[in-house]
């Protein structure tokens, strides 16, 4: 089937394409070489890069150990009074911020999906209808009633305060998962009633098994996404910088020894490592299941 | 036989009871689950654009923060801020250059590649992973790499390859050259997953269609156009309707490039909105007009989406 396809979307290699071809590999040289620019100027020192910024170093300094150990931001409000996060704290906010949050933004979804699909109550049409009049309608300039909120409901400011805030069920992510738990047979939810098994155990042994491959994306593409997201944990919890914020930030930083272009370089490489490493060992995973806003079922 | 019928009345009026009872912790079970989406959504759906509302008829006291209500103030001062602003009237222009220009450029070429990578032509394999790696990485990194890369490596590199007859100012630290350059970035670094989504999309599209075009003689383009185009249509209106509200929420890339301080002449729509969310945060005094502002733009925002919609509901290609 797969050889079938493949035969049938084959196309000759007509001069259109090989225009084509070049124009992709150039934005392909055009992506990495900042990158490596980037990487290579990440062991300079501060002298160096300012009379050769194009070349290799001429001594090679290792940055990431200085910024491991010294960078460090200075946060200061009525919360936490003044207070220094170093760059380790910086990582564990990001997981705990990142990784919280994709969880149950996916859980979540998922959840009330089911619910939705499979109990044909008048109130899941309902719930249908709110997903998708919220992602038509655009609501725009709402912050600062979001952050009064957030304040007044005590989740200002907090990481497990993120985690609720971002533990809503509307999205894209709930169509996909809609999709899936329609498609499903109903005779593979009564077979499980039939043995006896309750509706939680169903949800666990039955429905669950079914999306785990989409579930499992789901949360990476959002942990992704807010581990690169740092204009959220700007408004919503300053007192607990993530890296992406602290490198935001880096470019307000006093400290000398820090404000060079190469530690920044240093800075922008340590926090892109994980993400790449995570992307390297699941692309697969990542770029077989993207679909518009979501992903195939 | 009345035993028979006995047991079958039984019989029936047992599984009744049965599936009442199952029906009734059915209700128990989706009530009791569905109680956080709920909750979740009228706190943070409807409370918060409710209260958004509110702000926008109500005055806080720089000072003691207390509230007062007033009538059209903050909907008159924000209209006339729109209006009057410098900021904000160069904003608008901006905010159309910075919707469209991506638009016009970025949707044809990644169509195209989508269709090179869709063909597995040569290299496809590598092009599908790189032209991803953009939408993995954090923004802020890619914007401290790239402002530094065109600010640092190609003056130098200029001035290297002209013999040091020729120097050139950094592309972003030179006033002239600095909106070209971020609407470069813009486009250079956006389209790529798109590109990826209409990808998956066309490869969605049954062999038999593209075997029967090939038998009518249908090649490259006419198959591009005819076949794949109308194939992933729905992905593109998606994207394109979605992308409405882009016209006041897209930051332009100015806060991972220069925080709270771009220079004059860049400002969106977007990154005004974003600026002063960050301020209200806080400032609470700050809080009634973002509200206001944000009425207005949602009262343009909305009928625009729901007609660009219709629109391509009306005139989009139909697949079949």
């Amino acid at each position: 089937m797969k050889r079938e396809k493949a035969k049938a979307t084959r196309t000759r290699f007509s001069p259109v394409m090989i225009a084509m071809c070049v124009i992709l590999c150039l934005y392909v040289i055009s992506l990495i070489l900042p990158f490596a620019w980037g990487f290579i100027n990440s062991f300079k020192s501060r002298l160096d890069f300012l009379h050769n910024s194009i070349g290799l170093p001429e001594q090679w300094v290792w940055n990431y150990g200085t910024v491991f150990k010294h960078f460090r931001v200075m946060i200061t409000n009525d919360k936490v009074g003044q207070k220094f996060v170093t760059l380790p704290a910086m990582f564990g906010n990001a997981i705990l911020y990142s990784l919280g949050s994709a969880i149950v933004s996916a859980i979540v979804p998922c959840m009330t999906a089911y619910l939705c699909a499979r109990f044909r109550y008048k109130f899941s049409n309902v719930m249908y209808n709110i997903v998708i009049i919220t992602m038509i309608l655009p609501i725009i300039g709402n912050g600062p009633a979001r952050i009064q909120i957030t304040r007044a409901i005590g989740l200002y400011d907090s990481i497990w305060g993120m985690w609720i805030i971002n533990a809503g069920f509307t999205g894209l992510y709930f169509l996909v998962f809609y999709n899936v738990f329609k498609s499903l047979p109903k005779d593979f939810t009564d077979a499980a009633k039939i043995d006896g098994a309750n509706n939680l155990q169903i949800v666990l042994r039955v429905a669950l098994p079914v999306v785990r491959n989409a579930l499992l994306t789901i949360i990476l593409i959002k942990f992704i996404e807010f581990w690169n997201d740092y204009q959220t944990p700007l408004v919503y919890m300053p007192s607990y910088p993530t890296v992406a914020y602290g490198l935001h930030l880096m470019e307000k930083t006093t400290e000398n020894a820090m404000n060079t272009v190469p530690m920044r370089m240093a800075a922008s490489m340590i926090m892109f490592l994980p993400i790449i490493i995570v992307f390297l060992v699941l692309q697969k995973r990542l770029l077989g299941n993207l679909m518009v806003g979501g992903l195939k079922g | 036989m009345d035993e028979k019928q006995q047991l079958a009345t039984k019989l029936v009026a047992s599984r009744k009871k049965m599936s009442s009872r199952g029906s009734k912790r059915d209700l128990a079970f989706y009530s009791v689950f569905m109680i956080w989406p709920v909750l979740h959504f009228c706190v943070f759906y409807i409370a918060i654009n409710f209260n958004s509302l509110l702000l926008t008829f109500q005055k806080i006291d720089l000072a003691s923060g207390a509230t007062t209500w007033t009538l059209f103030g903050n909907l008159g001062t924000a209209l006339n801020r729109i209006f009057t602003n410098p900021e904000l009237v160069e904003a608008f222009g901006n905010s159309l250059l910075a919707y469209f220009v991506p638009l016009v450029i970025a949707t044809p070429l990644a169509l195209l590649f989508s269709y090179y990578v869709y063909k597995k032509m040569p290299l496809a394999g590598l092009f599908r992973v790189m032209l991803f790696l953009p939408s993995i990485i954090s923004a802020i990194i890619m914007s401290v790499i790239f402002k530094f890369f065109v600010d640092s490596a190609i003056p130098e590199f200029v001035s290297l390859i002209t013999g040091g007859n020729k120097t050139i100012e950094g592309m972003m630290a030179n006033p002239n050259t600095r909106f070209g350059t971020i609407m470069f970035y813009n486009i250079w670094g956006c389209f790529g997953v798109n590109c990826l989504m209409y990808v998956n999309s066309m490869n969605d599209i049954p062999p038999e269609q593209v075997e029967a075009a090939h038998l009518d003689g249908a090649t490259g383009f006419k198959e591009f156009w005819y076949i794949s185009l109308p194939n992933v249509f729905s992905t593109l209106a998606t994207f394109l309707i979605a992308g409405v509200a882009g016209l006041f929420t897209n930051q332009f890339n100015l806060f991972n490039f220069y925080g709270d301080a771009a220079p004059a002449g860049l400002t969106t729509y977007g990154y005004w909105m974003y600026k002063q969310t960050l301020y209200a945060a806080s400032s609470p005094a700050q809080m009634p007009i973002v509200a206001a502002m944000g009425i207005w733009m949602t009262l343009v925002a909305v009928p625009l989406t729901l007609a660009v919609r219709k629109l391509f509901d009306k005139f989009g290609p139909s697949a079949e």
